[in-house]
């Protein structure tokens, strides 16, 4: 035994006050994965509420036609950092946080493999995410040339600024937190699981966080190169992605979207796992065909990093290539398609409870098939051409990822909040969330359709008074309104529910993974003991000995 | 000429193709006792996919006019016939096979994942070598060289996966990572060529006109050297890798297809209760 003197006293409360003598001492030194998860989550709250703001600042300039709240420069500033904050700073990091926080548990493990690279990987996110807004205080603001970033315009002469030189360092931060995870989770999940626990009987969120994470280690490392070349170029005068001087300009589109597709995928497939935990409990069903669910994610996996030139149909690739992505791309509509099916056939003759979790996970389902039928119309090379840099993609991919991922969180949010906190939230605020965030939502984006088959472009500064378009645009912003008042009411009802929310069982949902198994919230080291896993739902398994999921499974 | 009389003129029946066939057939014949069952279909399909392959017009056009063409076959040679092959071997026959001592030892070393991967993604890459490529066209011993390397290597790649003993199969996750390893492999060369821009293959862009095909070919159905080099390597990028995957998915159903291990530890404490995983310190 060494003598050395911890610089921190070790936690003895799951959930340390911040008031106590060392309270933000022991959660800025904790490498414990609830304490870490539940930091990913807060700060992504936060950035989901800039990000928001961002996004209402876009929408009253689109309010009415040749209007000027903004300039062009800061309008240009407002959508690059709505799109990376929401993407980078949002989705991707809660995603990784609530896997930080359930995985362990659900496998039943009491911490992750690496509880210190977990904390690297959380603070350098905050880290990326500081680089990030400090480019507002810069002479020229934040980066203006869109959340992809396309050479040459993020290139000297096009961008002088320092806006794209802050954006690419904040990102390469946050590429570096996201490998890290990535094998953080993969080892963790491979190596760390309880006896019992065989990768066939993982819960379908741990799954997918695993799958999640294989993309993970794949592809960032592309655009993390992409990153470093962009700086070199910016910074050192190289010319990787300069053609004037001998770069190639569609050789970062090659680059990010080779990282850009597979990312969709990053961010709905954890959502997937949501929805595959909710709805079954909810449903008072298992869920239908988890082979299906897990195979077809491992489907997706694979074919998500080999389409992403269908990002590209307006390059020039030629018709031959344009072709054979449009055909691949179609094809990932089978294993979405296989999960659709399988989350409405688990609801299907099940006795359904609408708490709020499970209208969130209802709502997923229809918004995010919204999105994928448009998607599978866009991945066809003709009406791509027709609609892209359109309002109709704005559309498309805010159903993918608010209608889908989004949704997803909050359900996940009020499923698991019981767990983080020891207290319920309010379903009475949670409903009102849930109903404003369907209106606001759909009346945001799904005018956007229409006004993108009507030729308005992506990214425009203002538009000229073309018939119903003002209408149209004030109603997507009256929406966008409605949705700000959603999130003020889900902050709302998060920290009342902290304060005065009522106390929760164990297992308030009656649910049937190992992470209801614990106290809520959980004790430090998770478990003192776990139930034997003999099936894909140890807590049915422990109630109902005598019906047995898995009845030919024997203690050996 | 139209496109028709190209496609019913150009075949071309190598003895060389024929006799191994039946060779083949026979020796398979021979080892299973002549029955036609489930495995043998895959396996006479697997035959009869190598001889449509090596004797129709796709040969006839891929050597000498079109470099898709040559590109479909060497796909059907490297990675769907020697999977028909394979699959089409029975589990005692293959046992028997390998306890024959020499045939145990080579499969000992070929069937080795990492072995196997590199000859199989390797023959991708060498056999598709510009120079070398113009050799094989130029060469007849060659060629055939090539076409018979292709589906012995082809089934050494999929050993691994498929071997007709279950002991010499990689696990399921280890499968999938051997595949789409394999398929990023080719997906990089895929790119490579279609995107190198025409004339990687300097004999495919002006060919010798023996059969006077080029003006239908070229300005009839749009083959011009660009394109048809683009869907070559579009071929070998995106439904190559789709095989891969394909095969990984099959991997993936059978193992939730099987029967799962009891592994319940019986040491655990009170009413089986355990304790939960933590660092190994």
């Amino acid at each position: 035994m060494s003598t050395r003197i911890p610089l921190v006293p070790e936690n003895i409360k799951p959930l340390p006050s911040l008031k106590g003598n060392e309270g933000m001492l022991s959660w800025v030194s904790s490498v414990d994965h609830k304490q870490i998860g539940l930091m990913y989550l807060m700060s992504t709250l936060v950035f989901f509420i800039i990000g928001g703001l961002e996004a209402l600042v876009i929408r009253i300039q689109l309010a009415q036609p040749e209007f000027d709240f903004i300039s062009p420069e800061v309008y240009n500033q407002m959508f690059t950092m709505h799109g990376t904050t929401m993407i980078f700073f949002v989705v991707m990091p809660f995603l990784i946080g609530v896997g930080v926080y359930l995985v362990p548990l659900m496998i039943g493990a009491r911490d992750m493999a690496f509880p210190r690279l977990n904390a690297l990987s959380f603070w350098l996110v905050i880290f990326g995410g500081i680089l990030l807004y400090y480019s507002f205080l810069t002479q020229s603001g934040p980066s203006e040339v869109g959340w992809f970033a396309y050479a040459p315009l993020s290139e000297k002469p096009f961008s002088l600024n320092k806006g794209p030189t802050y954006w690419a360092l904040g990102l390469l931060a946050v590429g570096i937190s996201s490998v890290s995870s990535g094998l953080n989770n993969i080892v963790t999940i491979l190596t760390m699981r309880v006896k019992g626990m065989t990768m066939r009987r993982l819960p379908l969120f741990v799954w997918m966080i695993l799958v999640t994470s294989f993309i993970l280690i794949f592809v960032i490392p592309i655009i993390a190169s992409a990153f470093a070349m962009m700086l070199l170029d910016r910074l050192l005068d190289a010319t990787f992605f300069t053609p004037a001087h001998g770069g190639s300009a569609i050789l970062w589109q090659h680059f990010f979207w080779g990282f850009g597709h597979p990312e969709v995928y990053i961010l709905i497939l954890p959502a997937f796992g949501i929805i595959s935990e909710v709805i079954p409990v909810f449903s008072r069903k298992p869920i239908f065909g988890y082979s299906f669910v897990a195979g077809s994610t491992v489907a997706i996996g694979l074919l998500s990093v080999g389409v992403w030139a269908h990002h590209m149909f307006a390059v020039g690739l030629g018709n031959v290539a344009n072709a054979y992505f449009s055909l691949a791309s179609m094809l990932i509509a089978i294993p979405t398609g296989v999960k659709v099916l399988n989350w409405v056939a688990t609801m299907w003759g099940g006795k359904i409870y609408f708490a709020t979790p499970m209208l969130f996970a209802t709502a997923f389902i229809i918004e995010f098939v919204m999105g994928g039928l448009t998607g599978v119309a866009i991945a066809s090379a003709p009406i791509n051409w027709v609609t892209t840099d359109t309002y109709f993609i704005v559309a498309h991919f805010h159903y993918v990822l608010f209608g889908g991922s989004l949704f997803a969180i909050f359900a996940g949010v009020y499923y698991w909040f019981p767990k983080f906190t020891g207290r319920m939230m309010s379903e009475t605020l949670g409903k009102w969330h849930f109903w404003l965030t369907v209106v606001g939502f759909n009346m945001t984006f799904f005018i956007q359709h229409f006004l993108g088959v009507m030729g308005m472009p992506r990214r425009t500064y203002t538009y000229h008074d073309l018939p119903y378009w003002g209408s149209m645009n004030l109603l997507s912003t009256i929406g966008a309104f409605v949705l700000a008042i959603s999130v003020i009411i889900f902050a709302w009802n998060i920290i009342w529910s902290l304060k005065h929310g009522k106390k929760a069982p164990d297992n308030p949902w009656n649910a049937w993974t190992l992470e209801w198994y614990t106290t809520s919230p959980p004790a430090v080291h998770n478990f003192d003991l776990v139930p034997p896993v003999r099936g894909r739902r140890p807590l049915w398994d422990l109630a109902h000995p005598d019906q047995l999921d898995e009845p030919n499974s024997k203690v050996v | 000429m139209n496109i028709w009389q190209v496609l019913s003129s150009t075949w071309n029946m190598e003895p060389w193709v024929l006799v191994s066939a039946l060779a083949v057939l026979v020796a398979y014949g021979l080892g299973t006792g002549f029955k036609f069952t489930k495995l043998s279909a895959l396996f006479i399909t697997g035959i009869t996919i190598y001889v449509l392959a090596l004797v129709s017009p796709l040969d006839y056009l891929g050597r000498t006019y079109l470099f898709s063409a040559n590109m479909i076959q060497h796909i059907l040679l490297l990675l769907v016939v020697p999977l028909l092959l394979l699959l089409g071997i029975p589990k005692t026959l293959a046992e028997k096979a390998l306890a024959i001592e020499p045939i145990g030892a080579v499969m000992k070393v070929l069937g080795n994942p990492i072995v196997a991967w590199f000859l199989g993604v390797g023959s991708m890459w060498v056999w598709h070598l510009p120079s070398l490529h113009e050799s094989v066209l130029a060469n007849d011993n060659l060629y055939i060289t090539q076409q018979i390397s292709f589906v012995l290597i082809g089934m050494i790649f999929w050993w691994p996966v498929f071997a007709p003993v279950e002991s010499r199969r990689l696990s399921p996750l280890v499968s999938t990572l051997y595949l789409s390893s394999a398929c990023l492999g080719c997906t990089i060369l895929g790119m490579l060529i279609t995107f190198a821009g025409a004339g990687l293959y300097a004999s495919y862009m002006t060919p010798v006109d023996t059969i006077g095909i080029l003006p239908l070919l070229r300005g009839e159905l749009c083959l011009t050297p660009g394109v048809d080099q683009q869907i070559g390597g579009l071929t070998m990028w995106v439904p190559g890798c789709l095989i891969y995957l394909a095969a990984s998915m099959v991997t993936i159903a059978r193992w939730y297809g099987a029967p799962e291990d009891y592994e319940i530890s019986s040491n655990s404490g009170a009413e089986g209760l355990l304790t939960a995983t933590q660092e190994n310190k």
